[in-house]
């Protein structure tokens, strides 16, 4: 049975429910869902990215820096100056970074913030999510990326914001998506399933979104890996120098896994002529994966940037390409933490969904997908995102981590992000020790 | 008699396919569970407080009767006959959109019963998941990141490697079919005797890196003996069993490996394919044709007894952790791993098949653990698991482990669960060796630079930073 579009006052009553939802608990005026939470995004994570989308700060009295996972980034922490030493809190902190260090032919591409959107296609969320994204990245000079699922209309007013994607099936790729884009990237491999393709099953694969395909509705759509076209560096090469020639104005990003040869691959983009070379950590976000996947190919971010940063140094290569790191970055701190460990800044997916309601309740591939209108194209759930609150609530995200960034900084004497970079002696490991 | 094709020549018979050729398939068919199962989450509803906002509600809303019915979920916990005044906790996912939308009227719980399901090893997630793979024979797929701790202990130590580019199997999902996971159990020379002395190769070919464990004592019938039996024959792998319950339930099957001692083969006839000695294997040697397979338990002198009998010429061992995977004061992953190095470092490690037991719970085990130096792996609480048989306290080992099994189980039901569970860790085998771009599962045995150790990554990432030890 057809599911019909809501009524104005349905979608008033349940967006009204949610936000004070969201509101109360954020603010412990109740107490925290008993249920909320798992040892990477804990109850007060979640509950303090509500927070900070609602008010563009982080919360007080909430645990909104790390998580309980007993590694990586939660065993990080920063070594800051004694408060007589801390620099006073300023917007002249720089925390722009540019995209391209290595051709003066194209465009600098310089985004305020150290961190832009992910990709997440059409399909695994809304074209409102996808919309909220970019009204948000469009305000704050960032940028957000279609994912592999085409491009649609509603994304065309934004497209200066807007990085198209080309991912392995090629999904509603098209020369004018590649024309409009200031950066083409182009996903070899996703961290929540590495080696694997990309997964849209059947439930979600409605008209829309298989129209957007131009592929079969109601049928699952499992993405080829890795691209069938590309068995080389040299074949990397014809596929960069294709978008760029189609968009001679456009950036060239590689979103690559992280196997244990992740510095070569990224040493071979280089030379295949990227701008950016786009980590995603196998602890990263997705809208549908096989749970083995999850945990159990390639490695965590954490540990996968310092080798890629001292290779690509090695080589003499490292000023010249932008290492950009995701897959598992929740919070400013784990932004600033990477930016510590090697990379110039990071992409957010998950975070982005969590400041718009998500409770990482891991049902985004079933049925009609996201009960909070976010991971799903339902036409009855999909309108409990409007997009001017979407947008609100991630340009809110992206203040309090701007803020927070320039937090750290300031506690640490430096005047710029880019100076934060490859610091490891800045950080501290708290140790725990666990079992065999 | 058919057309032609086009360029037959006069006289050029047609192409016909190879004889003999079979494509390994487990069927799988949806086998729900027998007994109903502790639900993952409570829903408590304040019945007042759901008044309340009812009358609220329709006040509000009078006329637009779809706005006041409209219920917070999707998934239909609240869309019984008198919708939240009875919620159906068992549809619950844990959403928690509706505790979120009407905190004074709902709340979810974890339930406390799920969370005892299982023990401190076999754990309830763990469980649920193998439910979940016999249930209906499939991978699991889940929205969002993972969830779990960062690392260790035990097999989550591990991370296995993938191939960014340059593949043998590059069609996603669509090439797994041309992966082998057939396994050999037997022995390997290193080189061809032609004097008539020589050792010669013998081996068993199984479809899987996955055989059957014998369940413990507590778990053994005749009934439990058929069923395993039974599985591993259409599954054409191997399942252990102690011979006294192989001749009780008339069990005796290619797919079986009765287990007994070196003084029992003389009355054993006819010759199984593989016998599984659990006293003194070298001197099974000479007294049977079956290929002689050792169970070694990780107790200490392991290692000792190990290459004693490889010397008198046993060559398929079964070493044996406990079921939380301890063995000689270790984890097994680091034992297997000690096991494989040492016949690595005495150039005898592809002369003998390995097989381990214990610590498997998982799909995502089997290939670390082939990774870590097992040839395959034998199945022990996974398959309790999977029968829906409920652990009563911790089970270590299967002298003391103690199982419910539901009393309704058939032969027929828990067939069809252990093929769906043997499906759904093949598949998983598959995406596993499809990441890494391998053909085949044989050539991921001891293959340690597909593995990641955590220890080793974090010494490279973390060494020098303050506080890292």
């Amino acid at each position: 049975m057809a599911i019909a579009s809501p009524s104005p006052q349905l979608v008033e009553k349940v967006t009204h429910y949610l936000h004070q939802g969201f509101h109360d608990r954020s603010h412990a005026l109740l107490e925290a869902p008993p249920a909320l939470g798992d040892p990477r995004w804990t109850d007060e994570l979640i509950m303090a990215t509500w927070f900070q989308a609602e008010h563009g700060r982080p919360p007080e009295g909430i645990e909104h820096r790390i998580g309980r996972s007993g590694g990586g980034f939660d065993r990080l922490d920063f070594k800051l100056l004694s408060e007589a030493d801390w620099l006073a809190h300023s917007e002249d902190i720089g925390t722009a970074i540019p995209l391209n260090r290595r051709d003066p032919a194209r465009r600098t591409l310089e985004i305020a913030l150290p961190i832009y959107g992910g990709g997440m296609s059409y399909g695994s969320v809304s074209e409102e999510v996808m919309v909220s994204r970019a009204i948000a990245a469009q305000e704050w000079g960032t940028l957000t990326c279609t994912g592999e699922g085409g491009y649609p209309d509603g994304l065309k007013p934004y497209a200066d914001s807007v990085i198209t994607q080309v991912a392995t099936g090629l999904f509603g790729v098209r020369e004018e998506t590649i024309q409009r884009a200031p950066m083409v990237e182009f996903k070899y491999a996703q961290g929540a399933k590495p080696g694997l393709g990309g997964h849209l099953l059947g439930d979600k694969s409605t008209t829309t979104v298989a129209d957007m395909r131009e592929s079969v509705p109601w049928v699952s759509l499992f993405s080829p890996f890795p691209f069938h076209s590309v068995y080389s560096v040299e074949d990397h090469r014809k596929h960069i120098d294709w978008a760029m020639t189609m968009n001679p104005g456009a950036l060239i990003s590689v979103k690559v896994s992280t196997p244990v040869d992740v510095d070569m691959v990224a040493v071979g983009s280089y030379y295949a002529g990227a701008h950016v070379f786009h980590m995603d950590g196998s602890y990263g976000g997705t809208g549908a994966a096989p749970e083995i996947a999850k945990k159990n190919i390639a490695m965590p971010i954490e540990l996968a940037i310092p080798r890629v940063h001292r290779h690509l140094e090695q080589e003499g290569i490292r000023d010249e390409i932008t290492l950009i790191a995701s897959g598992g970055v929740r919070t400013a701190w784990d932004v600033a933490k990477a930016i510590a460990l090697g990379a110039d800044g990071c992409v957010l997916g998950t975070s982005e969904l969590v400041a718009m309601g998500c409770t990482r309740c891991s049902n985004c591939e079933r049925g009609r997908g996201c009960p909070f209108g976010l991971t799903t194209t339902d036409p009855e759930l999909k309108e409990w995102v409007h997009p001017d609150w979407g947008a609100m609530r991630v340009g809110n995200l992206y203040a309090s981590f701007q803020w927070q960034l320039r937090d750290i900084l300031r506690k640490l004497g430096l005047k710029a992000v880019a100076e934060l970079r490859g610091r490891r002696d800045l950080l501290r490991y708290i140790p725990e020790e666990f079992d065999a | 008699m058919a057309e032609p094709r086009k360029g037959q020549l006069e006289g050029e018979t047609e192409l016909v396919p190879a004889v003999g050729y079979r494509r390994y398939h487990i069927d799988t068919a949806p086998t729900p569970d027998l007994a109903d199962l502790p639900h993952r989450f409570l829903v408590e509803v304040d019945r007042v407080e759901l008044l309340k906002l009812l009358v609220k509600e329709t006040w509000e809303y009078w006329g637009d009767w779809d706005v006041v019915a409209a219920r917070p979920c999707v998934y239909g916990v609240f869309s019984g006959p008198i919708g939240g005044f009875a919620p159906r906790p068992e549809h619950c996912v844990g959403c928690l959109r509706c505790t979120i939308q009407h905190p004074e009227a709902v709340t979810i719980r974890h339930n406390p019963e799920w969370k005892a399901w299982g023990d401190a090893y076999l754990a309830p997630k763990l469980v649920e998941t193998i439910l979940s793979e016999a249930a209906i024979g499939a991978v699991p797929v889940k929205g969002q990141g993972y969830r779990g701790r960062f690392g260790g202990p035990g097999w989550d130590r591990i991370w296995t490697d993938m191939s960014e580019i340059v593949r043998p199997t590059r069609d996603g999902i669509h090439g797994r079919e041309s992966i082998s996971t057939v396994v050999d159990i037997g022995s390997r020379p290193m080189h061809l005797a032609t004097d008539g002395d020589g050792e010669r190769p013998r081996c068993l070919q199984l479809q899987l890196p996955i055989l059957f464990d014998s369940p413990p004592k507590a778990a053994q019938s005749v009934e439990m003996a058929r069923l395993l039996a039974h599985a591993a024959e259409e599954l054409e792998t191997l399942a252990f069993l102690p011979l006294p319950l192989v001749r009780e339930a008339g069990a005796a099957s290619p797919a079986v490996v009765p287990q007994l001692r070196a003084s029992e083969l003389e009355a054993l006839a006819p010759a199984p394919r593989m016998v599984e000695i659990l006293d003194d294997a070298p001197a099974a040697l000479s007294l049977t044709d079956s290929i002689v397979c050792e169970r070694l338990p990780f107790e200490p002198g392991w290692r000792e007894a190990l290459l004693a009998s490889i010397a008198a010429g046993v060559r398929v061992f079964h070493l044996v952790a406990d079921y939380h995977g301890r063995g000689d004061g270790r984890f097994v992953r680091d034992l297997a791993l000690e096991a494989h190095l040492l016949l690595v470092e005495k150039g005898l490690r592809d002369m003998v098949t390995l097989i381990g037991s214990g610590g498997i719970a998982a799909a995502e085990h089997v290939p670390k653990a082939i990774i870590c130096g097992f040839d395959a792996v034998a199945l022990d609480t996974p398959l309790l698991a999977a029968l829906q048989a409920q652990p009563e306290g911790s089970v270590t080992d299967a002298a003391t482990a103690r199982f419910r099994l539901p009393p309704s189980l058939t032969i027929e039901w828990g067939v069809q669960r252990l093929k769906n569970l043997s499906a759904a860790w093949r598949d998983q085998l598959l995406e596993i060796l499809g990441a890494m771009g391998l053909r085949e599962v044989r050539r991921l045995r001891g293959e340690l630079g597909r593995a990641m150790f955590q220890r080793d990554l974090e010494r490279e990432a973390f060494g020098g930073i303050d506080g890292y030890r």
